[in-house]
């Protein structure tokens, strides 16, 4: 490894915990609002339903920076409160990942057949029952690779949080390189890094679709 | 204390919003050229019978799109600073090596849904291996692929707002240089995130319109 990196390695892995822990309230807080925002959508709930789509719409046609640049300066300032950027940082990824797990909790939920449900109901199961006992099951299954594969994507979006001055891992690398002033081994380590860790996660994903797989 | 919402320093630098909007249009429009180009040749290499050629492609999506976007355009504009490239060709480098990772996963998938007897019909009626990919594969694949096109188109565009970090001057940066003039922050960031929702949205759209104009059958499909 070289020198640049070697001697500030504390450094550069406490940007490395601190994208951990972002990336792990973002999952906690997305996942919430994915599966909130995901039922409501399939059950087509009046009111909620059509808000939810708004969400949805709006968010997946925003650049993710954008999307910070919001929550760190346009909220606060519009309404008036305090943030950090770490702060800003989650609620941004949240609103951000939120939108896209819905969407794959209401693909999830619709994958299960239709007449599986038709059946439940026929066999005397109330649509909660025929809820939670036929289709939530199955559906859990499928969501769960989906879901995991998002948490990578995401893991590599945290990188964004440097720009209003997080100081996540690539951030901690941009003020090393600033001190230093050495560009190619620092980025060659951070983008190494993240290699090795967005990889290592996906062939976890991977592991999963297979565990998770529905057979028909 | 309120904030008072006031759009009128927005309209006042409509001048630069416009600037940033054309070259937001005009970086993604580089960048998809080039991703369409490299993607398309990886994701038919990651199709293809060699094994060899099969193992190049996977190991050129797997490092690409695994390295976050933000770390390639730095990579570009600082590591690789002593070839002097100017920050709009760093970003355009960077976003479309990135996005030909994606490229190629759709393309690769489109010619995989492509069923086998189709080669083997056009290889057997005398079309070259070439012919067969142009005439025969790819106009079928673009039948599937479209909506992950026209997704990826998106995200493309919505990436491109990366290139403000690396000083392209593009609708973010111009974006963050209003709102540094005029402290209009909630103002400049709602219009410029429409502004974003609608070109996203007529891309997408147009790409939908655009393949099945292509590929004939699709709106019936």
């Amino acid at each position: 490894m070289p020198e640049v990196v070697l001697k500030n390695i504390p450094f550069l892995l406490h940007g490395l915990a601190v994208t951990v822990e972002l990336a792990l309230w973002t999952i906690v807080g997305g996942t919430l609002i994915g599966l909130a925002v995901g039922v409501v959508r399939f059950l087509k709930m009046p009111v909620l339903g059509p808000v939810s789509t708004i969400y949805i719409e709006l968010v997946r046609g925003t650049p993710l920076l954008v999307m910070l640049f919001v929550t760190y300066f346009a909220f606060p300032a519009l309404l008036h409160y305090r943030t950090t950027a770490f702060a800003a940082a989650v609620v941004g990824f949240i609103l951000f990942i939120g939108a896209y797990l819905a969407e794959d909790v209401r693909a999830g939920l619709r994958s299960v057949h239709q007449g599986q449900v038709d059946a439940a109901l026929a066999l005397g199961l109330t649509r909660l029952q025929a809820l939670r006992f036929i289709v939530v099951p199955q559906a859990v299954r499928r969501m769960i690779p989906t879901l995991f594969n998002q948490y990578v994507r995401l893991f590599k979006f945290t990188s964004v949080a440097s720009v209003i001055g997080v100081t996540e891992f690539t951030g901690a690398a941009l003020l090393v390189n600033a001190r230093e002033f050495q560009p190619v081994p620092i980025l060659l380590t951070v983008a190494l890094t993240y290699l090795v860790l967005c990889y290592g996660l996906s062939l976890v994903g991977r592991v999963l679709y297979r565990r998770f797989a529905v057979t028909a | 204390m309120d904030y008072r919402l006031d759009w009128g320093p927005i309209w006042d630098n409509r001048g630069l919003i416009a600037e940033g909007f054309a070259t937001t249009i005009a970086l993604s429009a580089a960048a998809l050229v080039l991703a369409l180009a490299v993607g398309g040749l990886v994701g038919t290499a990651g199709a293809a019978r060699p094994r060899a050629l099969r193992s190049a492609a996977a190991v050129y999506v797997e490092t690409m799109r695994n390295i976050p976007l933000l770390i390639h355009m730095y990579v570009w504009y600082m590591a690789l600073a002593f070839l002097k490239l100017p920050a709009f060709a760093c970003a355009v480098l960077g976003l479309s090596i990135y996005s030909a990772a994606y490229v190629a996963e759709i393309v690769r998938a489109g010619i995989g849904s492509v069923p086998a007897g189709q080669f083997h019909a056009a290889l057997a009626s005398g079309l070259t291996g070439f012919q067969t990919l142009r005439f025969v594969v790819y106009p079928q694949a673009l039948r599937i692929v479209a909506p992950s096109l026209a997704s990826l188109m998106s995200q493309l565009i919505k990436d491109s707002s990366l290139a403000s970090v690396i000083a392209v001057a593009d609708l973010t940066y111009q974006a963050g240089a209003i709102e540094g003039q005029t402290f209009r922050t909630f103002e400049v960031y709602i219009t410029i995130s429409l502004l974003y929702f609608v070109l996203v949205t007529v891309v997408s759209r147009l790409v939908m319109v655009w393949a099945g104009d292509a590929a004939p059958g699709l709106s019936d499909a």
